[in-house]
């Protein structure tokens, strides 16, 4: 008899989602489907507004990653006003864009995994938490709450404001840096750095002992998306797009972000508020691929700075050849990128220009599309407006990078599901592996607000009359 | 006298109608006059790295919208700290959880309450208050005054 299990709520995730996997009669998983179980319409209601509201309104379609959607919205207004920005500013926004990446990969990697990566898959969910890694190692959850604090406090001191900042603005940035700040940020980057290469070394020793998750989740081909500078090296603000397939060979190249819908197409399922973005030359769903802190290793001839250059050289060596496929190892790069960041937001600090006072390019609307496109910490953002005559917009697409990843996150929960998961046999360790493939992507669903109180995780296995034949609880 | 270090949290989002009162209530309480010691954050959602400023406070005040009771109404609770308030939605935390941080990794246990009001409407796109949540700013900030003024 066929039978389904019901993942609800997906645990140390952002938003809500569901997981369904589909039983056949012998227990066998015959199908599994992630569902994105939140709609709020933010292309929709944001028609109607003068576009210079873009920032701002975007910035509220997420309380953790603000920044890169305040960022992707500006890049898409410079467009519509058809000015190219002060260097100085773009080296600002660069320096904030690198700043939210470091807290929101701290976030994901402290917080969100660690208590899987530390504690084990199989460890009693009760106190496989926060909580439990606090206990086993207070000082890597401290670690992980100062460099989050580091990302957060560069971001206040650049802004103002840590969430939702509004110093970024179409044209560049509405103020210079001064001397005191780039002092102020300068002063935490040494202890930033360290705390990163620390625990990118802790982590290192951890790997090897992953060798069944690394091989079972998210292994299966797809293609790679990012964008890359001119020379082809590591990019998280601007440049240009590359696709690598499967086995590394570049199928698209210095791609201009304006021309992203050559490249991507979006599909709609039924099954989930969340689009289904393909790869159009290879249609749907052939054209699976995935974003993110891996694609954009995978992608990259170099990073460009003395220690990430290291680790993405040791990156490379975790697979004997080609892109590195398995899913589990976005945790690995993540951390890389950490190290890229903090040395990056250091080079670009002691740039003789960063002071200078030319930071803002002023005009009226020039054009009646825009597009901007920038690296968020989970992958490839992209803003797309239309707007009218009196400069209200009138049709907006936005393509996030959870969304990019939607089929891989869908193939990989499948893979992991084939591998773990017996359905006669129902045990927690099983489906928390089907939760943490998809927690690797660190998937942001988008919460916008909050609740006061407890939601304890509640799996249900029924039968295809409905009736509940297996039940675990957590929480 | 003592003086105390007391920490002011005001969390919500500011496009979902009433569940803006908490930033709202603690941007208002920082305009104004604050007695020495007084630190007042405002915020869409709780997160982690907020640990590092309740360790410079013996008393934390959070501020919030909530569901239930009648539109408006203001409520003070003392909370505790709380491992099992976990949210599953883990990019956010409840304050008692947030707590819980402080006092496990730092065992800094500080005096904390919630100051609360309860809103009407909390849909996406709206970005004023309904009367009753507008109503409940005052007396709620008047709350938050006597909690500081005790000592």
């Amino acid at each position: 008899m066929s039978r389904t299990i019901t993942i609800e709520p997906v645990t140390r995730i952002e938003g809500h989602a569901r997981i369904t996997l589909q039983l056949g009669d012998q227990g066998e998983v015959e199908d599994a489907r992630f569902h994105l179980t939140q709609f709020r319409g933010f292309e929709k209601f944001c028609e109607g507004r003068p576009y210079r509201e873009m920032p701002a309104l975007t910035a509220r379609t997420c309380g953790i990653c603000p920044v890169s959607h305040v960022l992707a919205s500006n890049k898409a207004c410079d467009h519509l006003l058809s000015v190219t920005i002060p260097p100085t500013a773009e080296k600002l926004r660069r320096i904030m864009n690198l700043a939210q990446i470091t807290q929101s990969h701290a976030l994901s990697f402290f917080h969100l995994s660690s208590p899987d990566l530390l504690l084990g898959w199989d460890s009693d969910p009760a106190t496989r938490n926060i909580f439990g890694v606090m206990r086993q190692d207070p000082a890597l959850a401290k670690d992980g709450i100062r460099l989050r604090q580091i990302g957060q406090m560069i971001i206040e001191i650049l802004a103002g404001k840590k969430i939702h900042p509004t110093w970024v603005v179409p044209g560049g940035v509405a103020e210079a840096l001064t001397q005191e700040k780039r002092e102020a940020i300068l002063k935490l980057l040494p202890e930033g750095l360290e705390i990163a290469k620390r625990t990118y070394g802790f982590f290192k020793t951890l790997v090897p002992k992953f060798k069944d998750e690394t091989s079972h989740f998210g292994t299966r081909p797809t293609m790679f998306m990012s964008l890359v500078t001119p020379k082809g090296n590591l990019e998280h603000y601007d440049g240009f797009l590359r696709i690598k397939d499967a086995q590394g060979r570049i199928v698209e190249d210095m791609v201009p972000t304006v021309d992203y819908q050559r490249l991507v197409g979006e599909a709609v399922e039924d099954f989930s508020y969340m689009k289904f973005p393909y790869y159009k030359p290879m249609g749907y769903p052939k054209g699976v691929y995935r974003v993110g802190p891996l694609a954009r290793l995978n992608n990259a001839e170099a990073c460009g700075t003395p220690y990430a250059d290291v680790a993405l050289a040791e990156f490379h060596m975790l697979q004997e050849y080609g892109p590195i496929t398995s899913s589990f190892h976005y945790h690995y790069a993540r951390l890389v990128e950490i190290i890229f960041a903090i040395e990056m937001m250091e080079r670009l600090l002691k740039d003789p220009d960063i002071l200078d006072h030319r930071v803002r390019a002023r005009a009226r609307s020039n054009r009646d599309e825009g597009i901007g496109v920038s690296e968020a910490p989970r992958g490839t953002l992209m803003h797309h407006y239309r707007i009218d005559d009196d400069g209200l917009i009138t049709w907006v697409n936005l393509i996030i990078a959870t969304g990019h990843n939607n089929l891989a996150m869908n193939q990989a929960i499948r893979q992991v599901a084939d591998a773990y998961v017996d359905g006669n046999h129902l045990q927690e360790g099983m489906l928390n592996r089907v939760e943490a493939v998809i927690r690797c992507y660190d998937p942001c669903l988008s919460c916008a607000s909050h609740a006061f109180g407890q939601m304890p995780l509640l799996i249900e296995l029924k039968d295809a009359a409905g009736q509940v034949v297996d039940r675990l609880t957590r929480g | 006298m003592i003086q105390h270090k007391t920490l002011i949290i005001g969390y919500g989002s500011p496009i979902r109608g009433d569940d803006a009162i908490g930033p709202l209530a603690a941007d208002a309480l920082a305009a104004g006059p604050l007695p020495a010691g007084v630190n007042v954050i405002s915020r869409h959602i709780l997160t982690a790295e907020l640990v590092e400023d309740i360790l410079g406070a013996d008393r934390v005040i959070f501020l919030d919208a909530t569901v239930d009771g009648e539109p408006g109404e203001v409520r003070v609770r003392s909370l505790a700290p709380d491992a099992s308030a976990m949210s599953t939605m883990a990019h956010f935390l409840d304050p008692r959880e947030l707590l819980a941080w402080s006092q496990t990794l730092y065992q800094h246990e500080p005096e904390a309450y919630l100051v609360s009001a309860a809103g009407a409407f909390f849909e996406y796109s709206n970005y004023t208050l309904t009367p009753a949540a507008a109503a409940a700013l005052e007396p709620m900030i008047e709350r938050v005054r006597e909690l500081i003024a005790t000592n």
